[in-house]
């Protein structure tokens, strides 16, 4: 099954603003540099948040489960992560 | 500004057993959980000790099932050495049934609970908090318990704690597949509906601890993995969770079956006691202090038995010397607390691995009749490892 499909059966609303955001662009270019793709978030992602196009990492926040887990893989404390606002977000049911 | 005796950031197991602890002392209590309800956005296997939670919270605890046996199994490649136990006093439960029903048991107590908020920043004067913000405002106490769970980030925005790091913490993911109660029965073999097992998997390489739930309905399956081998050896975690449920047959049972839920938590696997606890009129409990064995996942009962020590830090506003002093007597939080070292050996070293090869190896001498083998090997092995897996697996229990 992809990571897609799983992702559906979650319930989520949408805060329109995102949670997540990458500090600094260049810092991804010396990530890459150093790790290769895919870097620490795209591969410890669990949903699929981050992707790496055009020399930039990308962020679907409206993806994410919320785990925390690319906050603490990234060797440059590079992302901004934060909570979704006024209760967004996923919102669990058998978790 | 809203003004309180106490404001309790979360509400888990932690923030629940602070604010019923601090409302049942007649305090005015606010918990501010994030959530749109208690539970919504926790994450847990769960098998949990049923009394321990009833002893603080009272009867009435909902759950799935009664866990009546536990295999253990230790993988060395696709081989596994079972081991099973017939555990007393555990239950299985889902978070959001389990969570509202502690929430509703401190409100009941007295305590206010706010959903759909989500705690800022402390404000602080002199070294002592004054008032929280929130994303819907300002609130102000003479206390503060931070029940944040693992992403305890106001905790460490008022810098009382760093964040984790890939090595020492875990990535877990999780499904929770529908299947219904008579199927449940007769594919684990369960002589009813109220009767449950439970199946906990270690795996070397990659390091990987897994679990299978049977709740009423449905079957909970997930593994932790360390976060540091995930990225060096760029796994994806849901990619090792499918590869898991296949090598384990787990995927073969649950063909036809629809997915009914997909999460994932990270889990601390280092923090107390090497952890700061407090800071002012400010107490951290739980998954924020790193209260949870990640091989065994017991996080629940430690984060209850310190959430009641926090919420009686903060009506008594006890120097942290003193909290900290709490903490460590309490047999709950005392038992992690000692097996840091061997939880740490388990992730950075390789003991995960030797254990296996050892319990595969003596049983294979035992099989082929090679006495002499399994002689050498607990010979070779016995001082550092037999006692370390003879604790792991009472662990388990
Ligand atoms: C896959 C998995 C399986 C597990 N299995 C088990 C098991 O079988 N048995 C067991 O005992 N334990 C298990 N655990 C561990 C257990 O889930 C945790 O140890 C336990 O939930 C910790 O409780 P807590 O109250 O400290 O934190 P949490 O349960 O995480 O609660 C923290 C609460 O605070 C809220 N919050 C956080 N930040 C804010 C903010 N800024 N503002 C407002 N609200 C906020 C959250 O929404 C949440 O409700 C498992 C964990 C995982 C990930
Ligand atoms: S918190 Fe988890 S789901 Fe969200 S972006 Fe980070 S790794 Fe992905």
């Amino acid at each position: 099954m992809r990571t897609e499909e799983k992702l559906y059966t979650l319930r989520y609303k949408k805060d329109d603003k995102s949670h997540l955001a990458i500090k600094d662009v260049n810092t991804c270019l010396e990530c890459t540099a150093k790790y290769g793709e895919p870097q620490p978030c795209v591969s410890i992602c669990p949903a699929n948040v981050f992707s790496w196009q055009n020399n930039r990492i990308v962020i679907g926040y409206e993806n994410c489960v919320e785990c925390g887990a690319s906050r603490i893989a990234c060797p440059y404390e590079n992302i901004d992560w934060n909570y979704p606002r006024f209760g967004k977000g996923i919102a669990l049911r058998y978790a | 500004m809203l003004d309180y005796d106490i404001v309790v950031v979360g509400a888990g197991p932690a923030g629940s057993a602070a604010a019923l602890k601090a409302a049942s002392e007649g305090k005015k209590v606010l918990v501010i959980e994030r959530g749109p309800e208690p539970g919504s956005k926790n994450v847990s296997g769960a098998m949990i000790r049923k009394d321990y939670v009833t002893s603080v919270f009272g009867e009435d605890m909902p759950f799935e099932r009664n866990v009546e046996t536990i295999k253990l199994s230790l993988y060395n490649g696709n081989k596994p050495v079972n081991i099973e136990f017939h555990p007393r006093g555990l239950v299985t439960t889902g978070r959001l049934k389990f969570d509202k029903w502690l929430s509703s048991v401190s409100e009941k107590a007295g305590a206010m609970v706010i959903p759909k908020t989500t705690a800022l920043k402390l404000n602080w004067e002199n070294g002592v908090a004054k008032s929280l913000t929130t994303d819907r405002g300002e609130v102000s106490a003479k206390s503060f318990v931070l029940a944040e769970g693992v992403n305890s980030l106001v905790s460490m925005e008022s810098g009382i704690k760093g964040d984790w790091t890939p090595e020492n913490s875990v990535q877990a993911v999780k499904m929770v597949y529908s299947i219904k109660k008579s199927d449940l029965n007769t594919l684990f073999d369960l002589p009813d509906d109220n009767t449950g097992m439970s199946w906990r998997m270690i795996t070397s390489d990659p390091l990987i601890a897994g679990f299978m739930y049977t709740y009423k309905d449905s079957l909970a399956v997930g593994i932790g993995s360390p976060i540091k081998e995930l990225i060096d050896r760029k796994i994806r975690p849901e990619k090792l969770l499918d590869d898991f449920l296949a090598m384990t047959g787990i995927a073969e049972k649950v063909k036809g079956y629809s997915l009914r839920e997909y999460s994932a938590k990270i889990i601390p696997e280092g923090g107390f006691p090497d952890i700061n606890v407090a800071k002012g009129n400010v107490y951290l409990c739980g998954d924020a202090i790193g209260l949870v064995d990640p091989l065994t996942f017991d996080g629940i009962t430690p984060a209850i038995a310190s959430g009641t020590l926090a919420g009686e830090a903060a009506v008594y506003n006890y120097d942290k010397e003193i909290y900290r002093y709490n903490l460590m007597k309490n047999p709950e939080i005392s038992k992690i607390a000692k097996e840091r070292k061997l939880e740490t050996d388990f992730m950075t070293g390789n003991k995960a691995g030797e254990y296996i090869n050892m319990v595969s190896s003596m049983l294979e001498g035992w099989a082929s009749g090679d006495l002499m083998g399994i002689r050498n090997t607990m010979v070779s092995n016995y001082r550092n490892l037999i006692p370390d897996l003879m604790t792991f697996v009472m662990r388990m229990r």
